[in-house]
């Protein structure tokens, strides 16, 4: 994924289908969503002002395993805060809070920062790349969760803290609970991959 | 739940890609010659990642109440193993089997499928026959999965689908009907057939 002459970013998710897995499986709320996509942006970002510097500290061979290995601690870390903030919310995205140091935006960082091309034909910076392309992700993250909540249980989780996350019901039963399956995800996200491709042509530019 | 249950669990029910997203994007590795290696790869790269995840998680981690730490020693100590071992595999014969396993086992070791399959077999009430069983059949699961999905992949490029649904939209879409089909064996199903 990469910038465009006109400044256009393509959406990660919908675009390069980056980090799509846990999507599918686990982000079946507003709140799911937003916890893991923040986490997938803090391990992205946080690898991407890392790892330059270690790069004049740390021999050439040892930085593949090295950069793992805090991919790997940075997840965690992120999994215990949100395990703290909310034990629920931490529960139900289950281990797919620790495979956030392999997700798809952590591996494209990483890549990114082992590459020796700077980010972008205008030469902007990594770290900017890459928090153009977390931010665009963790909104993806929630749109997904926000849409597969309202559309297949009817309500709403909010990403409050505690033990129970404030929950807004709209209606009281569920329309259409086939969307929060992983077979639900994989129809529902190709439907918004085509609706992208519509709206991105629509304005004249190429969806990927 | 038998070994017969663990198999068919694992391989459709529970399957890598339809059940947990694992993977790549589904469908979009043109599945060829190399297929058959390929199988073999993620059948052994998962079995060695998960038998050691199993051996930190529940014999050195686990007692000490350190479970949660295991992934950081997997990325430490069993990925560049692992790398090591694929690396070796492929320089060692220049044109054989086991040269084209050694080549995709590399690919494949740092990923979301060999983590996540690892971490879940680890992490599962499994004894380590089961874990090995259970991550080898997750490969094989994952490998029968891609290759369906490439098949179907084939055939949806010939087919006159809407501009917008052409490519990665209707993979999607198909991989989320098969998954459908491949829920059909649940746990529930499998129980009441393997016991």
């Amino acid at each position: 994924m990469s910038e465009g002459r006109d400044g256009f970013v393509p959406n990660p998710v919908l675009a390069g289908l980056v980090g799509v897995c846990p999507l599918i499986a686990v982000s079946r709320s507003l709140a799911e969503g937003v916890i893991y996509g923040l986490g997938a942006a803090f391990c992205a970002i946080a690898l991407g002002a890392v790892i330059p510097p270690l790069k004049g500290i740390v021999a050439d061979r040892l930085q593949a395993p090295i950069s793992l290995a805090l991919s790997t601690a940075l997840a965690l870390a992120y999994a215990l805060c949100a395990g703290l903030y909310s034990p629920t919310l931490a529960a139900s995205l289950w281990i797919y809070l620790p495979l956030l140091a392999v997700s798809g935006l952590s591996l494209g960082a990483l890549r990114r920062c082992s590459s020796r091309e700077r980010y972008g034909p205008d030469g902007k910076s990594r770290l900017g790349g890459i928090c153009v392309e977390s931010i665009m992700f963790l909104v993806t993250a929630a749109f997904i969760g926000a849409l597969r909540e309202t559309v297949g249980l009817g309500s709403l989780t909010l990403p409050t803290p505690g033990l129970r996350p404030t929950r807004i019901e709209f209606i009281g039963i569920a329309p259409l609970s086939f969307l929060l399956t992983p077979s639900g995800g994989f129809i529902l996200l190709g439907f918004l991959v085509a609706a992208y491709k519509i709206i991105v042509r629509a304005g004249g530019r190429k969806a990927s | 739940m038998s070994y017969l249950g663990i198999v068919v669990g694992t391989a459709f029910a529970s399957n890598a890609l339809l059940s947990y997203g694992f993977g790549s994007v589904p469908g979009n590795k043109a599945e060829g010659g190399g297929a058959f290696a390929s199988a073999i790869a993620l059948a052994c790269v998962n079995a060695l990642a998960s038998a050691f995840l199993w051996g930190v998680h529940n014999i050195f981690l686990g007692p000490l109440g350190l479970g949660s730490l295991d992934i950081v020693f997997f990325s430490l100590l069993a990925v560049p193993l692992l790398k090591f071992l694929s690396r070796a595999a492929a320089e060692g014969e220049s044109q054989g089997l086991l040269a084209r396993v050694g080549a995709e086992a590399d690919d494949l070791v740092v990923g979301s499928l060999v983590f996540g399959i690892a971490l879940l077999v680890s992490r599962g009430a499994y004894s380590l026959p089961e874990a090995l069983v259970a991550s080898l059949v997750s490969g094989l699961g994952y490998w029968l999965a891609t290759v369906l999905l490439g098949a179907l992949r084939s055939r949806l490029e010939l087919s006159d689908l809407p501009a917008p649904f052409k490519g990665s939209p209707a993979m999607l879409i198909s991989a989320g009907l098969m998954a459908l089909a491949f829920m059909g064996l649940d746990a529930a199903f499998v129980k009441s057939l393997a016991g």
